[in-house]
């Protein structure tokens, strides 16, 4: 064989194997404790773009996209359907251990913690509140009251002013996302529905869109007399979260 | 500081379910704290409270014919359990119809609440809890697609003065389900003038529960709402729904007055005129 031929099929089995060099593919995978899923697309481009107003999620060149439905089922296939099944409803309490320590008789004594929801695509929500009872003395009888407001006249489904400080009781504020159809603003308080008297949670937070992380700051009051019996004063406060059906 | 930092999917399920039937339906309930919790599960009915979409606990009744138990071999409905920190469960809902049950609708929450764990504490305390819920449709039904019937009511173009300029024009109404089972909205508002279509808003897929209303909401960014500048004159707005729902179209109409431009004009040739009085009286 002349240089010429070794030359030539030098050259051939380098094209050769070129020609057969695997192509590198990006494909989604998927990972829990059990399963581990190859995500069968390939797609020309996808992904999330962002500018200063708009967030625009895309997949170009997707097979087969679309909502399919049959007597049994209904399949949703691509990108852009997960993404919209990609909040769950999730509900956080920043803190739940509300600790006023000691009550200065006639100047209001505050707490605070976040409430903070997400929802899916397709639902608000709402969030509820109700109190086991008023704030009540550990071994004893004693309470200190729901706030009436400063005007007498706020309930657990009615918020009004709170600022005077002989104005005495318990009460809260929510001031954030979804609250201003029930807290005009944060010098409005009212009562939380009491269990042990048969008053039903009210909602004190509400959107009827889809939200992610919407939160709201909920400010407990107390303002005690110079008469309130001496003791350590206890109740429990639950927070509802359901999505709007 | 303890916190309470839950996640629950699905949020919401919708079957419909033959007599004598069971169907398991699973949930993933995620603890996305650093602190365990502890939990508890329970079914409740419940019925519309308003025409947005609100529930209501206390006046409702559960359906006897419905059963609802866990599937999980570790745990039963209404039995404590505890969650670590950062850690998922799947609680498996089994919903059971019996043979007697009535053709009808029931609606119910799943939750998961959180076990408060007593506090010893000598200080004047308040302790947080929180609860999370995962609304349950059920249609009983012989058939697939069961018959439902609608109306549309109350419906609402605002403000009462439409102007060519400044305030946009707003739709509201609601969808009245005349029925005995729950549908999801289909359909849409035309705006025509002239016989040519201004505007076209399609109505958000809500749920109508079975003899409740819904307000119905816009899928258009602004929801259902007109945006000025437009042309005076008069307006036809349709409302139809998909045949499906077997409902009457609604047909109403409103002018765009020229308002603005009136007032500016006649504004315009006030001062004109005043101004040209006070010349006159200088010159006398």
């Amino acid at each position: 064989m002349n240089q010429m031929n070794k030359s030539f099929f030098f050259i051939l089995i380098l094209s050769t194997i070129f020609y057969l060099k695997p192509n590198i593919l990006f494909a989604q995978t998927f990972d829990s404790d059990s399963y581990h899923i190859d995500f069968g697309n390939f797609n020309m481009t996808s992904g999330k773009k962002n500018s200063a107003n708009y967030t625009l999620t895309d997949t170009v060149g997707q097979n087969a996209p679309g909502q399919y439905d049959s007597a049994g089922y209904t399949v949703k296939s691509g990108f852009q359907y997960l993404y919209q099944q990609n909040i769950p409803l999730s509900f956080v309490i920043s803190n739940l251990d509300l600790n006023f320590g000691y009550l200065t008789l006639n100047i209001g004594s505050t707490v605070t913690n976040t409430l903070t929801i997400s929802t899916p695509t397709g639902h608000g929500y709402d969030i509820l509140a109700i109190a086991n009872h008023p704030l009540k003395s550990i071994g004893g009888n004693s309470t200190i009251p729901d706030t009436k407001c400063d005007s007498n006249t706020c309930s657990e489904s009615i918020s009004d002013i709170w600022t005077n400080n002989s104005t005495y009781g318990f009460g809260f504020n929510a001031n954030g996302d979804g609250t201003s159809s029930y807290f005009p603003n944060n010098s409005y308080f009212r009562q939380f529905a009491d269990d042990s008297n048969s008053e039903t949670a009210q909602i004190i937070m509400s959107e009827s869109i889809p939200v992610e992380n919407h939160s709201a700051l909920i400010t407990y009051k107390i303002n005690i007399p110079s008469n309130q019996t001496g003791g350590t004063y206890q109740n429990s406060i639950n927070f509802i979260a359901i999505p709007k059906y | 500081m303890s916190n309470f930092n839950l996640t629950l999917s699905p949020s919401q399920i919708e079957y419909v379910l033959k007599p004598e039937v069971t169907i398991i339906q699973t949930y993933e309930i995620t603890n996305n704290s650093s602190d365990s919790i502890n939990l508890n599960t329970e079914v409740l009915p419940w019925i519309p409270s308003d025409t947005t979409g609100s529930v209501n606990y206390t006046q409702a009744i559960a359906n006897p014919n419905i059963i609802f138990s866990l599937g999980n071999s570790d745990l039963q409905l209404g039995q404590l359990f505890t969650l670590a920190p950062n850690t998922k469960k799947q609680l498996v809902l089994k919903i059971k119809t019996n043979s007697n049950i009535t053709l009808a609708d029931s609606y119910y929450t799943f939750f998961i609440t959180q076990n408060l764990t007593t506090t010893s504490s000598k200080e004047n305390f308040s302790q947080a809890s929180g609860k999370i819920g995962s609304h349950i449709l059920l249609t009983v039904s012989d058939v697939e697609n069961p018959k439902v019937e609608s109306t549309i009511q109350n419906i609402s173009i605002f403000p009462k003065i439409k102007d060519v300029f400044f305030r946009p024009i707003n739709f509201s109404g609601q969808i009245k389900n005349n029925s005995d089972f729950f549908f999801k909205i289909n359909g849409k508002i035309t705006i025509t003038k002239n016989d040519k279509t201004i505007k076209e808003f399609t109505l958000n897929s809500d749920n109508v529960l079975n003899h409740y209303a819904r307000n119905f909401s816009c899928s258009d960014q602004n929801g259902c709402q007109l945006k000025t500048p437009l042309w005076p004159g008069h307006y036809n707005v349709n409302i139809t729904l998909d045949s499906s729902l077997n409902s009457k179209s609604y047909d109403t109409s409103f002018y765009i007055l020229p308002i603005s431009p009136m007032l500016f004009l006649l504004l315009i040739t006030g001062l004109f005129f005043g101004i040209k009085k006070i010349k006159t009286k200088s010159r006398v």
